[in-house]
Formats: structure tokens, sequence, C-alpha cells
């Protein structure tokens, strides 16, 4: 059972790391708009211009 | 084969029967209502975006139609109209961009492909919800005016935001809440963990040491969620100690407060239990249910914004002969504005010369456009049809009727309905008695099982706390306001809702509100011989030009008036004022015959007659009559139908009252009231314990609509700014009325199904805690389902639709 010694504040670490990289991704702008990509992810971009020449 | 009621394919008009036109989609010849709708549509398909529409939700009909007019948009790659609006980097360029026009998530699929597929845009994102479309593009292959454009090629308006505007406020809230929910939520799971290890350990025995040190890290992970997470009910709880009236952070904080100081002691002296798991669970239910409320009612701000968003980029400003290109933020009071046919209108302001009509749809939604000529005052956002015209400023930006309207949402958003004033005074108490229960169950258990009484007072804290109680209110109200904006009805009151709910009768003003207040002078009588017709009406539209009555647009003409001194206005009675020497009155019999007998008999007893006198006699008069708004009679009958009874006041004289009631069905009406004899009417209808809502145009009538107990006014576009009704109907038709009442019913009745939930669960939970049935952690999981019953209840409302037609 020793290694949870370790393994528990390797996760805190992760946690930490975790946390700060939500941070930034919130500070970055990345979450403002929580409503689009629900609706983003039923429109695939495969259909290819009918027009050659696009 | 074409049918009647065929509509265009792309923007859903129907079809003008002389309107061949056309387009090839996917094979089938789908109908099209005008050539600009026609290039839109081919444009479309010939880019390979044929799937846009069978991807889009049904249109409003106009919708995404094309604008004629090519805008002006090469202003826009002026430096300083790039600094203004994009954010310029060394090589690239950002802006945000609000696109009117786009009604579903097809819309920002279309947007988004057609422009990126532009030279130089790298990328392009928009919000189908907030419908703001964020670009960047490279400087050197790209411009700004190419992008704005292509946007109105397609049919959409866009606009450009500023780049204030669009770090809202309501945005930083978003992302600070956020990081405290995710701390909570992620704080939670550890804890959670931990806690498994804990309990497994408290019948399997464990370590001394490890528990301890499960303990100890369960400390590090949940002082962050306490300290950082639950901060903000720490600061309203202590704001509401500090104002001496504790709201429900009080019960809040204290159940957090002390279960993370009695675990941290118990950590730190080897004692029996930790609450880490319970204290961070409370935390993040709290923490989402604020999140949940949050999100609402950003979603009412949006409105707002994009309600202010109509207005134009750019103005014409006439400066001598010259004319610049400004953007609007630098308009003026005073400025004078050439606009276009086509053109929105920048500002408030009244026309110097031109003729033309003018759409007044957006502000008002009233279809027909509105016949508007020199004198005439015109509304920002509102949309300049036919003739071009120059137009003196009056008022900008915030201070025009569109900045009124928002100003105006923007009050009942912020004005605490006294209803949920009250609400919020019942939970202090209740508070007060919660903490008092609390100390008494403390009390007994210290001396019954004083190795429980700690854990049992913390669940009964968590269990009653009356978040519930305190939400029931304010969710509901917040959902139904949100949802009357959409349905075009404007709530300026927060008290508004309840007291629609409990109205017993409806008083409809006539003039302006059961009609549509555009009056039009039907005949002339002339009974002195030295004047003609002609002269009569430039007297008498000279004489009105200082009314804001709505019979005074009846007079207006274009020609040139003659000068008219010592102006002066009797409410209720007419104008008079002093031309060439003489006193010229106009108004009622009354007012211009001085009591004389006037031979009325010839008069057409339907329509308002209006007398033109000079010093004391009369020279003529002249019949006016005014068009019924179009949805009167089916109005009626549904307020019938919700067992409302209705009267009618009005100003006017017997006949055209009375007429009018008898064709409505109205059996209770008055006629030539004063405003103050009207306000009696309501008095004397309060007295007999009536609830009263007064419909009128609140521009004649300020004081009637204030004395009932609610006042709902139709909008009158640039005269909107003079309302201040509970209630702003947008519209040329009475029936969001109905609707406003029918939604407040609902509103009421989600109120209180809200309330007897809360209080029932907080009557069944405190027995049960308090006997130590009640666990924390079950304490807050059902504190939590409470309060989010109770949002997702009020949260119906938005679904509410507006008024079915059952009688079509």
């Amino acid at each position: 059972m020793s290694i949870l010694y370790v393994l528990i504040p390797l996760a805190l670490l992760l946690l930490g790391g975790a946390v700060w990289a939500f941070f930034w991704a919130v500070g970055s702008g990345q979450f403002d708009d929580l409503d689009t990509p629900a609706v983003r992810i039923i429109m695939d971009d495969d259909e290819k211009p009918d027009d050659a020449d696009q | 084969m074409p049918t009647a009621t065929e509509s265009c394919f792309h923007c859903a008009l129907p079809v003008p029967t002389d309107c061949d036109l056309t387009v090839d989609i996917e094979g089938n010849r789908q109908p099209v209502c005008c050539p600009g709708c026609k290039a839109v549509a081919e444009l479309i398909r010939d880019a390979g975006m044929s799937r846009y529409y069978s991807m889009r939700d049904t249109p409003e009909p106009g919708v995404g139609r094309p604008s004629d007019e090519a805008a002006e948009w090469q202003v826009f790659d002026r430096d300083d109209m790039l600094q203004a609006f994009a954010e310029q980097g060394k090589e690239h360029a950002e802006a945000t961009i609000y696109v009117g026009g786009m009604y579903c998530a097809a819309c920002s699929w279309l947007i988004e492909t057609t422009l990126t597929r532009l030279p130089g845009v790298e990328t392009a994102e928009v919000s189908p919800v907030t419908h703001r479309l964020r670009v960047r593009w490279q400087q050197a292959d790209a411009q700004f005016s190419t992008i704005l454009s292509t946007l109105a090629g397609l049919g959409y308006q866009p606009q450009p935001l500023a780049p204030e505007n669009t770090t809202r406020p309501e945005l930083i809230e978003q992302r600070a809440a956020l990081k405290r929910l995710l701390v909570a939520a992620l704080g939670m799971m550890q804890v959670m963990m931990f806690a498994v290890g804990l309990y497994a350990g408290e019948f399997q025995g464990i370590d001394q040491q490890m528990q301890r040190f499960l303990r100890l890290v369960s400390f590090v992970v949940t002082t962050p969620v306490v300290f950082y997470s639950a901060r903000p009910f720490f600061a309203a709880a202590w704001r509401g100690i500090v104002a001496k009236k504790p709201g429900m952070d009080l019960p809040v904080s204290i159940a957090v407060g002390s279960a993370y100081g009695a675990s941290v002691y118990s950590t730190f002296t080897n004692g029996d239990a930790v609450w880490f798991d319970s204290v961070t669970m409370f935390v993040f239910f709290l923490t989402l249910g604020r999140f949940l409320e949050m999100r609402a009612r950003h979603r009412s701000i949006d409105r707002s914004t994009a309600l202010s968003s109509l207005l134009p980029n750019t103005a014409t400003r006439i400066t001598g002969d010259d004319t610049t290109i400004v953007p609007v933020s630098q308009l003026l009071a005073g400025d004078r504005v050439l606009i276009r046919a086509g053109d929105a209108i920048p500002a408030d302001g009244a026309i110097e010369s031109g003729d033309t009509s003018v759409d007044e749809a957006l502000l008002t939604g009233e279809v027909t456009p509105q016949k508007k000529s020199r004198g005439d005052l015109v509304a920002a956002g509102s949309v300049n049809l036919d003739g071009q015209i120059e137009m003196r400023v009056l008022r900008t930006g915030s201070d025009t009727t569109l900045g009124t309207i928002s100003r105006l949402s923007e009050r009942a958003r912020y004005t605490r309905p006294a209803f949920v004033t009250l609400a919020d005074r019942i939970a202090s108490y209740i508070v007060i008695a919660l903490l008092a229960v609390a100390t008494i169950v403390a009390g007994s258990w210290y001396f019954a099982a004083p190795e429980r009484a700690f854990v049992i007072t913390l669940s009964v804290l968590v269990v009653t706390c009356p978040c519930a109680l305190a939400l029931a209110t304010p969710a509901a109200f917040a959902a139904a306001g949100s949802r009357l904006s959409q349905l075009r009805l404007l709530v300026t009151n927060g008290n508004a809702i309840e007291a629609l709910s409990r109205a017993t009768i409806v008083i409809f003003d006539k003039t302006g509100t059961l009609t549509r207040g555009l009056p039009q002078i039907t005949s002339v009588m002339v009974l002195d011989e030295s004047m003609t017709e002609y002269d009569c009406r430039l007297i008498a539209a000279a004489l009105e030009t200082a009314s804001t009555h709505p019979l005074a647009r009846a007079f207006a003409m274009s020609a040139s008036l003659p000068k008219v001194s010592r102006h002066q206005v009797e409410v209720g009675q007419g104008v008079c004022g002093s031309i060439d020497g003489r006193r010229w009155r106009l108004g009622n019999a009354n007012y211009v015959g001085g009591g004389a007998a006037i031979d009325t008999s010839v008069a057409n007893s339907a329509a308002t007659n209006v007398f033109l006198g000079v010093d004391g006699d009369v020279v003529a008069w002249f019949d006016i009559e005014d068009e019924l708004r179009p949805d009167v009679a089916l109005t009626l009958q549904s307020l019938d139908g919700m067992g409302l009874r209705t009267a009618l006041v009005s100003g006017d004289k017997q006949g055209a009252v009375a007429d009018l009631a008898s064709r409505l069905g109205i059996a209770n009406f008055h006629f030539e009231c004063r405003p103050e004899q009207k306000l009696e009417i309501i008095e004397a209808a309060q007295r007999e314990g009536e609830r009263v809502v007064m419909v009128g145009d609140g521009i004649n009538d300020a004081p009637v609509l204030a004395g009932a107990d609610t006042s709902v006014a139709p909008a009158h576009g640039a005269l909107l700014a003079q309302t201040n009704a509970d209630v702003i109907m947008l519209g040329d038709s009475l029936e969001p009325l109905i609707t406003a009442i029918r939604m407040s019913g609902k509103t009421m009745r989600i109120v209180r199904q809200n309330l007897a939930w809360a209080i029932v669960y907080n009557a069944l939970a405190l027995p049960l805690a308090a006997a130590g049935l009640v666990p924390p952690w079950l304490a807050a999981i059902g504190m939590s389902a409470s309060s989010l019953i109770v949002v997702l209840n009020a949260l119906r409302l938005s679904r509410f639709t507006a008024t079915p037609r059952p009688f079509k």
C-alpha cells in the first residue's frame, strides 16, 4: 500500500496541471461560446464544391 | 405550377403573382420572389452549398433576403475604421461582426464555409446563439470590406462590433464562474476517491498512518474548493450580515465553514471523522446551480445587445456642400445627415428635406411603411425605403428610441419585483429561524449523544438551506421576462407580471390603441365663407405642429406653413396659437367655441370632429377617422374568453366612442374624458376591488397609465421613447396583450408550484435531519436536487408559445 504515498501526490500534480490547462483555456476564450460546438458537430465539411476550380 | 400560397424558396416570402423567376436546385425548379433571392440562391448553389437548404430550419419569411442597396463597405478599409473595429496584428487582423438576419445553425455553416473560401481569410466562426462572427484574416491578401460585402451578398446584415463591445462583462462573469465550477468539480471527484478509501478503512481497518495521509490530501484538495469556489457564498453572506438581511448564503456559509473547520481540526488532532467529501459536494452542487442560473440570465442580455445592433455602421454627414462618411459613433445631436433610399437611419432625428416612407418594422413590428416628410420624426434603426432625405440629428446612441428600448428592458432586469423582495424578506426570517432550530438541535443532541451532535447539526444546516425557496420566484420571473421579449413584449417593470396575472378588467384607450393612431381627415366643413378648405388645413397643420396628440398626425402637410407664435397645448382640449396677430384655436367644440352652441347635426357621428376657430368664432370643422387595428375584435373575444371584463375610455365625443363600442361589443364605455376623468374612472373601479389593466399609448395618458395596476402601451415608432408603461407591445397588433396575460398567469402558477415544493421539501427534510436520519452527504444531494427542480420548473416558461389562434 505504500505505493499510494507516491501515486497520490503524483495524481495531485496531474490535477494541478489539469486545472492550470483549463484556466489557460478559459482565459484564452475557448469556453466563451458554450452553445455552438453542440451543433457544429452535425455539420461535416467533407463534401467538395461542385465546380472543380474552387 | 404556381399556386396562391407559393412562397419563395430562399426567403419564404410569398411570391408575387406576376413573378415567374425560378432557380434550379439539385434538379428541382424552385420559385423565388425577386432577382435578389434568385442571385443568392444561385450563389449558394454554384458554390456547392445547396445542402444549406436541406439543413436549415424553416425560415421566418423575409429573413435572408439580400438588401437591394450595395452598402458602402469600402469605408471599412480606412485605417481609422480598421482601428475602431478590428484588432490588428503584424500580418493578421481579427474582428467580431454581429450578423443580422441569421436564424439557425445552417446559416452559421453557410457563413463559415463561404468566408473561409475567400483568399486570405484564415478562420471564421459564428455562434448561432449570439449571432456573432469572429473572423481572422491576412491583411495582405484580404480586405475587411470584402468580408463584409460577402456577408451582405449572402443576404445577411453584417454589423462590425467595436472591440470594447466584445469583452462584455457577462463574458468575464462566465469565465470566472466556469473556473470556480471546474475547481469544485475536480476537487469533489478527488476527495470522493479519498473518501472511499477512508470509509472502506472504517470497516476493514486501516493503517493509522495511511488514514492520516488520506485525510491530509483531502484537506489539501478541499482547501481551494472552499476558499476559491465557495468564495462568492462567503462574500454574499457577509454582505447580508452587514445589511442586516441574512440571505440563504448565511446558512450555506456556516455549514461549509464549520464542516471544513471541524474536518481540519480533526485531521490535525487525529479526531474521529472528517467531512471533506460533504463539503466539496455541497460546494459543487451550489456552484452548478448558480452557473445554470447565470447562463439563463445572460441569454436575455444577448437579446438587448442584438437590438442595439440594428443601427447602421456609418452615416453620411453634410458639412456645408460637402458630405463625409463617418462612423455612427461620431454623430452628434445637431448634425445634418444624408440618408439614401434603402439605408437604415443612424440616429433619431427630424427630416429637414425630402419625402419618403420609412419601414419601422424592426422597432415596432408595424409592417406598413410610414409616410414621412419635412418635420416628421424618424427613429434610429428604421429603414428609409424610397426617397433620399436630409435629417437633423436629435438624439444619438443610447438616447435614441432604440437605446430606450434596451434601457427599459435593462431596467426591468434590475428592478426587483415587490413579490421577489417579499420572498427575500421571508427567506431571511426563515434563515434566522433555521439557525435557531439548528442551535436547538445541536444543544439537544449535545446532551443526548454528544459524539453525534456535530454531524446532525451539519445535516440540518445543509438539508434545510432555503436555496429552493429563494430561487423559486426570481428564476421564474427571469425566464418569463426573457421569453416575453422574444414574443415582442417588453416588460419594463418587474411587478408587471404579478399584477397582470391578477387582472380583472382591461380598460382601453381608443385613439392609437384600439385604432392604429393614423387618423386621416375624411371631410372638411368650412363655415366661414371668406376662407377656403385649403386655408383651414394650412392653419390647422401649423397649429398642430406643437402637439403630440395622435390626431395631430392627420393634419400634417408638406406645404410651407404659416408661422405660429405663442403656441399653447391644453391637454385633452386642443391647441392654440397666434397667426398674423389673430388667436386661433383647434380642438373640441367646448374649447374652440367657448361653450357657444355649434350646430353639429350634419356631422358624421362615427368620426371625430375637430373644430378650428379664431377669436371665439368657429370657422371650420374636420371629420377625422382612424382605422381600427387589425385584430381588435379577436383580442376582445379572447379577453372575454379568459373571463376578463373590458371597458373603453376615450377623450373622443359620444358618437364616435359609442359607435366603436357597439361595433366591438364593449358595454362599458366612457366618452369625452379628460385625463383626470379617465383616472377617476380607474380609481372608482379599483375602489370596487377591480384590478385594472390600462391599455393606452401613454403619451397623452401618462397619469392614467400610472394610476392603473398595470399599464400596457402599444409602441409607436419615434414616440416610443416617451412611453413609460409597465409593458410595451412592439407591433401593430393587440394580440401580445393576450400572450402577456396568459404568460403572467402561467408564471405565477409556476412560482406557486416552486414555493409549495420548497416548503414541502423543507418541512419533510428538517425533522428527518434533526432526528439524525440524514447523513451530511445525503443532505447535500437533497438540497441540491430541490434547487435544481425549482430552476428546471422555471425554465419550462422559456418554451411558452404565443397565443394560438382558435378563431381562424
